[in-house]
């Protein structure tokens, strides 16, 4: 309480206790949010739920029952920048014939007869002065579930890492790959 | 930037942030690459056609008249224009002008935030996101090649949909310049990585160079002897930019300088006293 004292140099020790006791709690309080803020700044990109979609497509089904491998939809992984979302006609290869009589595929099959993309919500995005590129990646051996997490097990598709730049950075660091503000930012 | 300052914000920073900040030496070198340019300013001309692809490839929002005349236009390249001799026998002159990726560069020694940096390529690179607008970059920059967003660009129909998605559009506030087309750098780097070969020369083509039509302007690697841009820097006719001023420009320009044209040594004389008065 030694601050109190040189503040207000005529008070007792009894008032100083008291005023201190219900000071005190409000500081560390105000410390405590400033804290929780800084940490939320620094933390940098926010993991989020899953996104509701137009139409409930269940990663676990095509992915983990089925075992079909990430590259068959999303065909421009290896090669492009973009993993690339597959078109409704890449869909209707199969659900031409495969259970064409569950709602969600007649769902599908309404944008294929309508000749109308399916308007999918974005999981993953950078910010825009960022470029990151797919196949450099792809190329150098990573696993897709090394930043999307186990998709084959996800009902419904979220976010698991913050893809903050401290993220990108570390796994650069520890791959020996360039940390030069050019590759990514743009 | 090097020794005692680059040392001391290293502690700093080090200090306040732990051991995560990269050295120069873990910062990977790239095959110790020098992009650079040769300009001939003999096949220069000054048709304009590098200035308009430039607008188009980075994203630039069209200058119009009253911000040309508070002089806060913005060109990464822009044509210089001098005239020579008097009316009837006057002949125009033209040197484009962009950013000279200077190896010596007095931008970057100023720049508190560390928003623009020379990297392993050669680079002069800005970095929008740290940038925070002092302008102490663009004051310092002997060629006046750096430009201040005093707003955010806008761009009337149909134009917003022709931006470029490989560049970012700069907000109102922060410093930009010419890249050198970094975005067709790393394509460059990308395509070359996958199909595990080096860039070949000529290549990577910033969109100035690509769209000269006398090919006037010539990009490539400096430090590799046998691409068609290092071989052009070595000719006798070239020199630099305000070469006095020590920046090392990665932009080389090529003229032929007349021995036998008429010297004006009233001019003449004139500009060396300027000169010494400076």
């Amino acid at each position: 309480m030694q601050y109190l004292g040189a503040l207000l140099p005529r008070i007792t020790r009894l008032q100083a206790l008291v005023i201190g006791l219900a000071v005190t709690p409000l500081l560390l309080g105000g410390a405590g949010v400033i804290a929780l803020l800084l940490f939320l700044m620094a933390s940098g990109g926010t993991v989020t739920g899953a996104p509701e979609q137009p139409i409930a497509f269940d990663h676990s089904v095509h992915a983990g029952e089925a075992a079909i491998p990430c590259q068959f939809c999303h065909r421009g992984v290896v090669t492009e920048a973009s993993a690339t979302i597959p078109s409704v006609q890449q869909c209707m290869f199969c659900h031409g014939v495969v259970a064409t009589d569950r709602p969600q595929i007649q769902l599908l099959q309404a944008h294929w007869e309508t000749n109308t993309p399916v308007d999918w919500t974005r999981v993953h995005r950078v910010p825009d002065h960022v470029r990151f590129v797919h196949a450099p990646h792809i190329q150098a051996g990573l696993d897709c579930a090394t930043c999307h997490g186990d998709v084959a097990s996800m009902s419904e598709v979220r976010q698991v890492r913050s893809l903050s730049m401290g993220d990108c950075q570390g796994c650069h660091r520890e791959n020996s790959a360039s940390l030069d503000c050019a590759t990514c930012h743009k | 930037m090097s020794s005692a300052h680059e040392a001391s914000a290293r502690a700093t920073a080090v200090a306040t942030l732990g051991e995560t900040i990269p050295t120069d030496a873990e910062v990977t070198p790239l095959d110790g690459r020098r992009w650079g340019m040769v300009i001939d300013l003999d096949r220069c001309t000054g048709c304009q056609a590098c200035v308009v692809a430039c607008q188009a490839e980075n994203n630039i929002a069209i200058n119009e008249e009253n911000r040309v005349l508070e002089r806060r236009a913005k060109t990464w390249i822009r044509i210089e224009r001098y005239w020579e001799g008097e009316f009837p026998n006057a002949k125009a002159r033209f040197i484009p002008v962009l950013c000279q990726h200077c190896g010596n560069a007095p931008c970057e020694t100023v720049c508190p935030v560390w928003a623009t940096y020379h990297n392993p390529e050669g680079l002069n690179v800005q970095v929008y996101n740290r940038c925070i607008g002092t302008r102490f970059c663009a004051n310092g920059c002997p060629y006046s090649v750096r430009y201040f967003n005093f707003w955010n660009p806008e761009w009337p129909e149909p134009l917003n949909n022709q931006l470029n998605p490989d560049v970012t559009v700069r907000t109102k506030g922060i410093i930009e310049k010419c890249t050198f087309c970094l975005q067709r750098i790393n394509r460059a780097r990308v395509t070359s990585k996958n199909e595990d070969r080096e860039i070949a020369d000529g290549e990577v083509q910033p969109a100035c160079v690509q769209s000269c039509p006398t090919t006037a302007l010539v990009f490539g690697d400096l430090n590799d002897p046998s691409t068609t841009a290092s071989r052009l820097a070595e000719s006798e006719r070239r020199y630099t930019l305000l070469e006095n001023f020590g920046t090392d420009p990665s932009v080389v320009y090529l003229k032929k300088v007349d021995p036998h044209v008429e010297i004006d040594h009233h001019h003449g004389h004139h500009a060396e006293t300027a000169g010494k008065h400076a």
